[in-house]
């Protein structure tokens, strides 16, 4: 069969804005019967015993069961008249996880509970919570299993970090294959390896509840995607996990099934908590609101307005910033260089890109022409040797239809150069950047470039983390998750991780130790990011392309890197044969 | 009645309040009768008029901090003589080299209060404080730009600096009660 590869990518797709009936019609056909699952089921009523089962809540939320067969059971909710629904169960050791949802509503439960501790938490499940109503919403509850004549336990699950850092590969019995990195304590960042080829990572608020040291709950919900939920309880040690999909596909198809699978610890990288810090909250800087299931999301496209072409222009006319003295991305910048102050240079570029001249009369202002053309152009830009003979500078293109511009990168040690050339507008949104790359020569008095030797595409950044402080207040840390995405996070104020998002990227090595990487943030602020990463010094240098409602900014990138670990990824990628 | 401003030391902050746990408590009590200078006078009536007015701008003070890490605006404007005037300072001057746009996100007691002075005037009808204290200021990183739009959205996007110096508060007695009419912060 060939490699599932979809039309478009998730952050592409525009799912369908389905409203609270449709939700209704398309629940109704499971409510009663349950999850399907491609493995046994556990009987529930077998593990009863015929007895009900009680679970009690800290928040006040009492559920009691009773089971019939492996899909039938009796629920009421808070001393309320019982409801039949379906069921689905799968024990993992002496924790099992149920899901129901009730029939001829939008809601549900799944429910984890540790038999040999009697500890439970339940999350509880609903649609139409937000303005997507097709995005799954959780409210968490912490409680226990009530048995007559026993004290209740004290202690409880509880949220944790222990999981951040971490990360894993999962094949389900579905023979859906994942990459799932805990990158933050309230975000992760998955890979759809069969899915949807395995391309692009992608990233969703997430829930980490700790069941004791080998296994915990982990929960996302694909926001600004599907809303889909994804939920399971993992062992660790065992590297097995048993779970539950809710939510509707890119066809609005109901995924509604429990999974189990097994899998592999692919690494596990830093996290910056305090010591004594284990995340059993998340204090927030920003309080959330006081609404049931409220999570930190972030929702790009809320805050980064999709703007017309005829907006762009506007916006770019009003005004064009290149190289700002004032840049929150550049307070660790490199000095700015003058190494090519003087220099006349010919940058050749392979397969269809051009070859453009340049003069460098000081470290800021330089004039280009393409191969063949008259007159000069001038342009205000900035350089930075991030080596020892290698030079990454960039600049506009000035009248350029769509705002072209260059960050190259200059390798007089070799006479090779790249490119990547950004410019906006892509078939989704008018202020989005796309790039292309280019790898060429440098011809220049003096030096005799190679004819067959360049820089070139690399993977091997793939699966490194690095944290990169820009200036004082603002510090990430990139994950470079696939060969064409990377992953980035943004810190809490106690250095847990926070946010998180994702994009397509590129990864060129200039030589061992020095990477030109690249990023878009599409479907987001349209930014196109290019970064000269130096992993000896642990610097980088590099220019941000952007374009908002403020105008066009062509800005300086400096920050100072540490290095957060490394997860084993780059054996789950690239094309395969077909099974 | 002395023409001489009456003075308090000590004791002006401090006081293990449950809602300030953290970092400050501005103690509403702790006020000694010999903490007034004993040039005041014999009058009792005045005295007593006096230490209730230091008390009173003492739990004014302990509102102010109790509201400033709060993020109370609200109740913070309500504690200042000229609510619009407060607000567009921010309820503090900053005096002395700051990022733009510097706000205070905490005041803490420093020294238990020990060289903190009240001042009030002869006639009663306004006065002034010197309060050793530390200080958690925030200023927004600025010119904004993607990362730092996303790192506001969880309430970063931030500089943080903390200090330690001295605030300058002038107060008036309106309608019996008294409010601030400037807070300024200035290192040490």
């Amino acid at each position: 069969m060939q490699i599932r590869y979809p039309k478009e990518q998730m952050h592409r797709i525009r799912y369908t804005k389905l409203t609270e009936q449709q939700i209704l019609d398309k629940l109704a056909a499971v409510g009663g019967t349950g999850p399907t699952s491609a493995s046994p089921l556990e009987d529930l009523s077998e593990h009863a015993g015929g007895r009900p089962v009680k679970i009690v809540t800290d928040g006040g939320l009492v559920l009691e069961y009773r089971f019939n067969g492996k899909n039938r059971l009796s629920v009421a909710e808070n001393g309320g008249a019982a409801v039949d629904a379906g069921y689905g169960a799968l024990m993992l050791g002496d924790v099992g996880l149920l899901a129901h949802l009730l029939p001829g509503t939008q809601r549900g439960y799944a429910v984890v509970a540790d038999t040999n501790t009697r500890l439970a938490t339940v999350f509880e499940l609903w649609f139409n919570g937000y303005d997507d109503k097709r995005e799954v919403q959780r409210q968490i509850h912490y409680g226990y299993l009530e048995r007559p004549g026993q004290e209740p336990p004290q202690a409880r699950h509880t949220l944790t970090n222990r999981l951040e850092g971490k990360g894993f590969y999962w094949k389900q019995d579905t023979g859906a294959e994942t990459l799932e990195l805990f990158h933050t304590a309230e975000y992760s960042n998955f890979v759809e390896l069969t899915r949807l080829g395995g391309e692009l990572g992608f990233c969703g608020p997430s829930d980490y509840v700790r069941i004791d040291d080998d296994r915990y709950v982990y929960s996302r919900v694909e926001c600004e995607f599907s809303g889909t939920m994804t939920l399971y309880v993992l062992d660790v040690n065992r590297a097995k996990q048993i779970g539950m999909r809710l939510g509707f596909d890119a066809d609005d198809a109901l995924e509604y099934y429990l999974f189990n699978g097994t899998g592999e610890m692919v690494g596990q990288i830093a996290r910056f908590e305090k010591f004594g810090d284990y995340g059993t909250t998340i204090p927030q800087t920003r309080p959330l609101p006081n609404t049931k299931g409220a999570r930190p999301v972030y929702r790009p496209l809320k805050t980064n307005p999709i703007m017309s072409k005829d907006e762009v222009e506007a916006a770019i006319a009003k005004s064009t910033t290149v190289f700002a003295e004032r840049n929150a991305m550049a307070g660790n910048k490199l000095p700015v260089s003058e190494l090519l102050v003087g220099k006349e240079l010919t940058l050749r570029y392979d397969d269809g890109g051009p070859a453009v001249s340049y003069e460098f009369d000081d470290a800021h202002k330089l004039r280009w022409r393409r191969e063949g053309e008259g007159s000069w152009h001038e342009e205000r830009y900035e350089a930075w040797e991030s080596a020892p003979g290698v030079v990454m500078f960039g600049h506009l293109l000035s009248g350029a239809p769509r705002h072209d511009s260059f960050a190259v990168v200059v390798d007089f040690d070799n006479a090779l150069t790249s490119c990547v050339n950004g410019t906006l507008g892509t078939p989704y949104m008018a202020n989005e950047a796309s790039r292309k790359t280019w790898f060429g020569v440098v011809e220049t008095a003096g030096l005799t470039p190679p004819k067959y030797l360049r820089h070139r595409f690399t993977y091997d950044l793939v699966g490194h983390a690095l944290t990169w402080e820009y200036s004082p207040g603002l510090t990430s840390m990139h994950v470079y998750t696939t060969p064409y995405s990377f992953s980035w996070v943004i810190f809490l104020e106690s250095g847990a991780g926070g946010l998180a998002w994702s994009g397509p990227a590129q990864y060129v090595k200039i030589r061992d130790g020095l990477y030109l990487f690249n990023w878009l943030e599409e479907a987001c602020n349209g930014t196109l990011g290019t970064l000269l990463i130096n992993t000896k010094t642990m610097h980088d240098c590099g220019v941000g392309y952007h374009c908002g409602t403020d105008g066009l900014r062509l800005s300086s990138i400096g920050a100072i890197a540490r290095n957060a670990g490394r997860f084993d990824l780059m054996r789950f990628y690239g094309p395969k044969a077909a099974v | 009645m002395s023409t001489k401003p009456v003075s308090t030391r000590r004791s002006f902050f401090w006081k293990a309040g449950a809602a300030l746990s953290a970092p400050l408590a501005f103690a509403a009590s702790g006020a000694k009768a010999s903490a007034v200078r004993s040039e005041v006078g014999p009058d009792s009536t005045v005295r007593l008029a006096l230490l209730e007015d230091v008390d009173a701008i003492r739990r004014l003070n302990q509102a102010y901090a109790r509201h400033v890490i709060s993020g109370d605006h609200e109740a913070l404007a309500a504690l200042f003589v000229d609510r619009a005037a407060s607000q567009a300072a921010l309820f503090v001057d900053l005096a002395g080299d700051f990022e733009a746009g510097s706000e205070l996100r905490s005041v803490s007691s420093e020294h238990f209060g020990e060289h903190d002075v009240i001042d009030v005037a002869p006639d009663g009808k306004s006065a002034t404080a010197r309060i050793h204290c530390a200080v958690e200021l925030e200023a927004p990183i600025e010119p904004r730009c993607p990362l730092v739009d996303m790192a506001r959205e969880q309430g970063g996007g931030v500089v943080r600096r903390s200090g330690r110096g001295v605030l300058e508060n002038e107060y008036a007695k309106l309608d019996g009660g008294w409010k601030i009419r400037r807070c300024l912060y200035r290192s040490v």
